[in-house]
């Protein structure tokens, strides 16, 4: 399975994001962000489905939760930064 | 113990309050700072509270700054609102969390109404003011030594007219009356945790509708390596580690009032009880202030010194609060500035019976 990152500012906008999700149906989980992915220092992301991207995407939008970058895997199964 | 000081904090707090102080202090961690379990709690628990008050006072949860008390919530808000010198209109009712750093600004203060229960009074010199020109206002929602409900839902109508921003302190309002940041369009309501919403002392919320100023700068667990505080709320209000378990306490308090009717209706207890209270004390012969558009506090001139009155109802396990209540600008309004008051404050648990004991008490100190 694929997956993908949402990563956060803060954990209060990742935890917004959380209860988004869930009411939305889409599953996801609260995680400290990886260091390589947060260059501004520390932060907060959801790992959720990357066929789930396009959808979590809609509903942070649609709820104006601020999110900043989108990170999924390719081929190879290296995670990469993605324009969201 | 007949406890009538809810005015300074809420005394009898439901129980679920402190099992959930006990149960965050075993269970939690520094939230936003780790990913492991006990962090995790930690940001469980204050994001819960977060919400529950957003929801309560109409917001978004990064609007919720959590703050050690009003008084906190009140500096952070006029530090972000008032420059030094600015001027700034204000009640004739306010406490001095609001005077004195207004004070410190060096602002041109404006006292506008000072007739009590009167909202002709009130509103029309608060426009007085506004037309001739304000930097902010800031105003109480209740006042805290005569329970006047100020009519803060039309002087927001006035600030918004004048596009004046404004700040609203509920130090008294909140938990037992409908306090709402988004349709009023405060700049800042600052609120205690600790008084109508039942959470421990240590705790308070400042719900900010505009740029926030920091008063303390630290770690936020966010953005580390920027050297600036973050831009975004809350962390932008949150420097250093947030109390936990008072606010794991705040949540349970905030989930007890939801459970029990929300504000409005202990607010209408509390003002049942204040009215009984008013005219049995009148009664007896005492100056009481009492009016239209009170709360569950009453305020009231004995003819002795009213903080031996205090002591004596202490000594029978009454609790009230004599003086000046930290709010001389307000008694002076009302002429009480020399002998003080006695007050009496009711909380969620307001009653009857605590009328009559208070009563029965006063009277027997009245015929000694």
């Amino acid at each position: 399975m694929n997956v993908s990152f949402i990563t956060f500012r803060s954990v209060t906008f990742a935890q917004r994001g959380e209860v988004v999700l869930r009411a939305a149906g889409i599953p996801s989980s609260l995680r400290r962000t990886p260091k390589w992915m947060e260059e501004r220092g520390c932060g907060y992301c959801l790992k959720i489905k990357q066929e789930d991207i396009p959808a979590a995407l809609g509903q942070l939008r649609q709820k104006a939760v601020p999110f900043r970058k989108v990170y999924t895997q390719d081929s190879d199964g290296k995670l990469e930064e993605r324009v969201p | 113990m007949i406890y009538l000081d809810n005015g300074a904090t809420s005394f009898h707090k439901p129980s679920s309050v402190a099992f959930a102080v006990r149960r965050a202090m075993a269970t939690c961690a520094n939230p936003g700072r780790g990913g492991y379990t006990a962090a995790m709690n930690g940001a469980q628990t204050v994001y819960r509270c977060r919400e529950t008050a957003a929801k309560l006072f109409d917001c978004l949860p990064e609007q919720v700054v959590f703050t050690g008390n009003c008084t906190h919530g009140l500096n952070m808000a006029i530090r972000s609102v008032v420059r030094p010198g600015a001027r700034v209109v204000i009640s004739g009712f306010e406490h001095n969390a609001v005077t004195r750093p207004l004070h410190a600004l060096g602002a041109q203060i404006t006292v506008a109404g000072r007739k009590l229960y009167d909202w002709e009074n009130t509103l029309q010199e608060f426009e007085d003011a506004l037309r001739k020109g304000q930097d902010a206002a800031v105003f109480t929602h209740v006042s805290n030594v005569f329970g006047y409900i100020l009519p803060v839902e039309q002087m927001s109508a006035l600030c918004r007219r004048y596009k004046v921003p404004f700040i609203i302190d509920a130090a008294q309002s909140a938990g037992v009356m409908d306090v709402k940041l988004r349709p009023l369009g405060a700049a800042f309501i600052a609120m205690p945790g600790h008084k109508g919403l039942l959470g421990p002392q240590g705790t308070g919320l400042l719900l900010c509708g505009r740029e926030l100023t920091p008063l303390l700068y630290g770690g936020t667990g966010s953005e580390s390596r920027n050297q600036q505080m973050p831009d975004f709320l809350p962390d932008r209000g949150e420097a250093g580690t947030v109390n936990v378990p008072g606010i794991a306490g705040l949540y349970a308090g905030l989930s007890y009032l939801t459970l029990h009717g929300g504000p409005e209706a202990i607010g209408r207890r509390e003002r049942i009880a204040a009215v009984q209270c008013a005219m049995e004390l009148e009664k007896l012969g005492l100056k009481v202030f009492r009016g239209p558009h009170q709360g569950g506090v009453v305020s009231f001139v004995p003819q002795m010194d009213c903080e031996e009155l205090a002591d004596a109802l202490g000594k029978q396990g009454i609790a009230v609060r004599a003086g000046l209540h930290c709010a001389p600008l307000a008694h002076e309004s009302a002429g009480t500035l020399d002998s003080g008051t006695v007050r009496v404050s009711f909380g969620y648990d307001a009653s009857q019976a605590q009328v009559r004991g208070l009563l029965q008490a006063i009277q027997k100190i009245l015929n000694r």
